[in-house]
C-alpha cells in the first residue's frame, strides 16, 4: 500500500503552556494535519540550530480541531528537543512532519461495546484525542478511562477528563493518588464485570505496561489495540529503525505498518 | 537550461537520485515527493531471499548525523520483482536496484532476474558494513575486480559499484571495478563507528558498529569523490554523503560527481531529494550556467596568498 502524503510545515505556535510540572501542551495552527489527524495519527518535530539536535522526535496528536486549525501536542521536558520546545512562544513557529502513522486507533463496531482506555506516561493524549472523537460519534458510547502513573506528580489528564464527564480512573505505583498499583488493578475488575459485554480496550504506554494490558484483555477475550512507542528516526517509514517484531514473525515498521496494532499480532 | 547527465547508457534529467537504504522502495514516499523530478530512484538493498536484519536499537544520532545497523533487511528479489518495481513502474522515472548477495552467484543471479524485469541499472552494493562479510567484496581489488566481471557478463544494463570508504585506498578498488566493467562508482556508502551510553556502559547499537551517515561525513565523501575523479576522470561518478541541501550537490559535481545522491536528509526533511534540485536549478541560474555538466570536476585550486 503506498503510503499517505505527508508535509513539512513552519506552523505558527500559537500556545505553549505548562499543564504540570516539566510538561507542556504546545498548540500551533496546521489546518492540514487538523483535518485529517485521527487518534493515533503523530507528528515528527525538529527544534534545532544547524544540526543539533539532527534527528525529529515524535509526539502523538493530543488535540486537532478541524474548525479552528489548531493541533496540539502534549510533551515532557526531557531531552534536548523539548527543553528547547518549550522556550516556545506564541508567534514562534514549529518545524514539523505530518501527519504521521499508516494504521491508526479504530472504534470497535460492536453495538454496545464497552470501550476501555488504558494510558501510562505519555501515553495518554493519544487516547484522550480518541475518547473525545468517540464520544462526538456515539454520545451513548460505554467509555472507561484508565490512567496509570508512577507517582501523583506524574498523572496526565485526569482532571481534564473528569471535567469533560469521562469515567476516568487513575492509579500510582506509590498510592500517592487513586488505587495503588499497576493500571492492570484498575482494568481487571471491568474486565470481570463486563464479561459478558463485547469490551474493547485501547492501551498506549510504555512496552512492559502495554505487555500486561494486553495479556489481561486476552485472558478476558477482550479485543485489544496498543499504540507503539519506540524511536522512529525517520516516522516515513523508509529508514528501517523502529521495527517491531510480529507473532507471524514479519518484522514491521512501528511509524508506517503501526503505530497502532491489535495485540494479539505483536510478539511480545 | 541543460540539466541532464548521463551515467553509462542512462540519460538521466538531472543528476539527483536517492540514496538507497534511505528511501525505501518508493511507494512510502511517492505521495509526498513527486518521483517523476527525480534524477532516478535507487531503491532500498535487496538480496535473493528475503532477510529480517539486525535487532533494535538500530539507528542512534550523533554529532551531525546517525549511525544505523539495520542490516539489509528486505523481501527478497521475488518480492520486488512482483510487488515494489509494478508500482514504481506507473512513474516516468528511472529505477536502479541496490543488489547484495553472499557470494559472486547471488549477484549474478540478481543481475540476471532484475534485467529480465526491466529495471533500469543496477548498483552493486560490495559495501554494507552492518552484516557479516558484507565489506569482504570492496576490500579486496581482486575480489571486487572478479565479482564485478561476472555481473558485467550477465547484463547489459548500466552498473555502478558502491564503494566503500572503509579502505586505506580507495582508487585501486575503484579502478578494479571500472576495469572489470562497471560503467559508474556509487561513493561513499557509509563509515563505520559506534556509540556508548556512559550511565548504562553499554553500546548504544544492539550490532555495536553501524554506518555513520549525515552532514558528518561530508567532507570525507568530498575528498573520496574528487580523489576518485583525479585516478579516474573519465568514470562517472555518483557523489554521496551528508548531502542536506543543493549547495552541498553542487560541492559534489565541483569535486568530479557526475550525478549525486540524497540519503539521510530525507528522514530529516521528506522532500529534501527534490529540494536539492529546486536548489541546484537556482544556483545554475544566480550563476549564470546554461549547462549542468560544466560543474563536473570544475573544482579550482585554492587561491594563493
Amino acid at each position: 500500500m503506498p503510503a499517505e502524503a505527508v508535509k513539512r510545515f513552519e506552523a505558527p505556535v500559537v500556545s505553549n503552556v505548562e499543564i504540570i510540572p516539566d510538561h507542556k501542551v504546545v498548540t500551533f495552527v496546521c489546518p492540514e494535519i487538523a483535518q485529517v489527524a485521527r487518534p493515533g495519527h503523530f507528528v515528527n518535530i525538529l527544534v534545532s540550530d544547524g544540526y543539533d539536535p539532527f534527528l525529529r522526535k515524535p509526539f502523538s496528536i493530543y488535540r486537532a480541531d478541524p474548525a479552528t486549525g489548531e493541533v496540539a501536542v502534549l510533551y515532557s521536558i526531557v531531552g534536548r528537543i523539548t527543553t528547547r520546545m518549550a522556550r516556545l512562544r506564541p508567534g514562534d513557529t514549529l518545524d514539523l512532519v505530518g501527519p504521521l502513522g499508516g494504521s491508526l486507533f479504530d472504534a470497535d463496531p460492536r453495538q454496545g461495546a464497552l470501550h476501555i482506555m488504558v494510558g501510562g506516561g505519555y501515553g495518554v493524549p493519544p487516547l484522550v484525542l480518541f475518547s473525545n472523537r468517540l464520544r462526538v460519534a456515539d454520545p451513548t458510547a460505554r467509555l472507561a478511562f484508565l490512567i496509570g502513573a508512577r507517582r501523583d506528580d506524574l498523572l496526565l489528564c485526569e482532571a481534564e477528563l473528569l471535567e469533560a464527564g469521562f469515567d476516568a480512573r487513575v492509579s500510582t505505583e506509590d498510592g500517592s493518588r487513586g488505587l495503588r498499583g499497576r493500571v492492570t488493578h484498575l482494568l481487571e475488575p471491568l474486565l470481570a464485570e463486563a464479561k459478558d459485554d463485547p469490551v474493547a480496550v485501547y492501551c498506549c504506554g510504555p512496552t512492559s505496561m502495554m505487555e500486561a494490558v494486553a495479556k489481561l484483555a486476552a485472558r478476558y477475550g477482550a479485543a485489544c489495540q496498543v499504540s507503539i512507542e519506540v524511536g522512529m528516526p525517520c516516522g516515513l517509514g523508509v529508514c528501517m529503525g523502529c521495527v517491531i517484531d510480529l507473532a507471524d514473525g514479519r518484522r514491521v515498521r512501528s511509524c508506517l505498518d503501526g503505530p497502532v496494532f491489535a495485540a494479539g499480532e505483536i510478539a511480545w | 537550461m541543460n540539466t541532464a547527465v548521463k551515467i553509462g547508457k542512462l540519460t538521466l534529467r538531472n543528476p539527483v537520485m536517492t540514496a538507497s537504504g534511505t528511501f525505501g522502495f518508493g511507494n512510502e514516499m511517492a505521495a509526498t515527493v513527486d518521483l517523476e523530478r527525480l534524477g532516478a530512484v535507487v531503491v532500498k538493498s535487496t538480496s535473493r531471499e528475503p532477510r529480517v536484519g539486525n535487532p533494535t536499537v538500530r539507528i542512534v544520532e550523533t554529532a551531525s548525523g546517525i549511525l544505523n545497523a539495520i542490516g539489509l533487511q528486505n523481501g527478497g528479489i521475488d518480492n520486488f520483482v512482483e510487488e515494489k518495481l509494478p508500482f514504481l513502474r506507473q512513474y516516468d522515472v528511472p529505477v536502479i536496484v541496490n543488489l547484495v548477495g553472499y557470494s559472486v552467484d547471488d549477484y549474478v543471479y540478481l543481475a540476471q532476474r532484475l534485467t529480465d524485469a526491466g529495471v533500469d541499472g543496477l548498483e552493486i552494493n560490495i559495501s554494507c558494513p552492518n552484516v557479516k562479510h558484507g565489506c569482504d567484496f570492496s576490500v579486496d581489488p581482486a575480489l571486487t575486480g572478479e565479482l564485478i566481471a561476472a555481473v558485467r557478463k550477465a547484463t547489459d544494463l548500466t552498473l555502478i559499484t558502491k564503494l566503500s570508504p572503509n579502505v586505506t585506498d580507495i582508487v585501486p578498488i575503484a579502478r578494479a571495478a571500472t576495469d572489470a566493467g562497471s560503467d559508474a562508482l556509487s561513493l561513499i556508502n557509509t563509515l563505520v563507528g559506534t556509540a556508548i551510553d556512559v550511565r548504562a556502559r553499554r553500546f548504544r547499537l544492539a550490532n555495536i558498529t553501524g554506518g555513520l551517515s549525515g552532514p558528518a561525513i561530508k567532507p570525507v565523501a568530498l575528498r573520496l569523490v574528487w580523489q576518485v575523479h583525479r585516478a579516474l576522470p573519465a568514470i562517472p561518478l555518483i557523489g554521496m554523503g551528508g548531502i542536506m541541501s543543493g549547495l552541498d550537490a553542487v560541492e559534489f559535481m565541483l569535486a568530479g560527481a557526475t550525478g549525486v545522491a540524497v540519503g539521510t536528509a530525507t528522514f530529516v526533511n521528506p522532500t529534501a531529494v527534490t529540494d536539492v534540485v529546486d536548489e541546484i536549478e537556482a544556483f545554475l541560474a544566480e550563476e549564470g550556467m546554461a549547462d549542468i555538466n560544466e560543474l563536473i570536476g570544475g573544482v579550482l585550486p585554492p587561491q594563493s596568498h
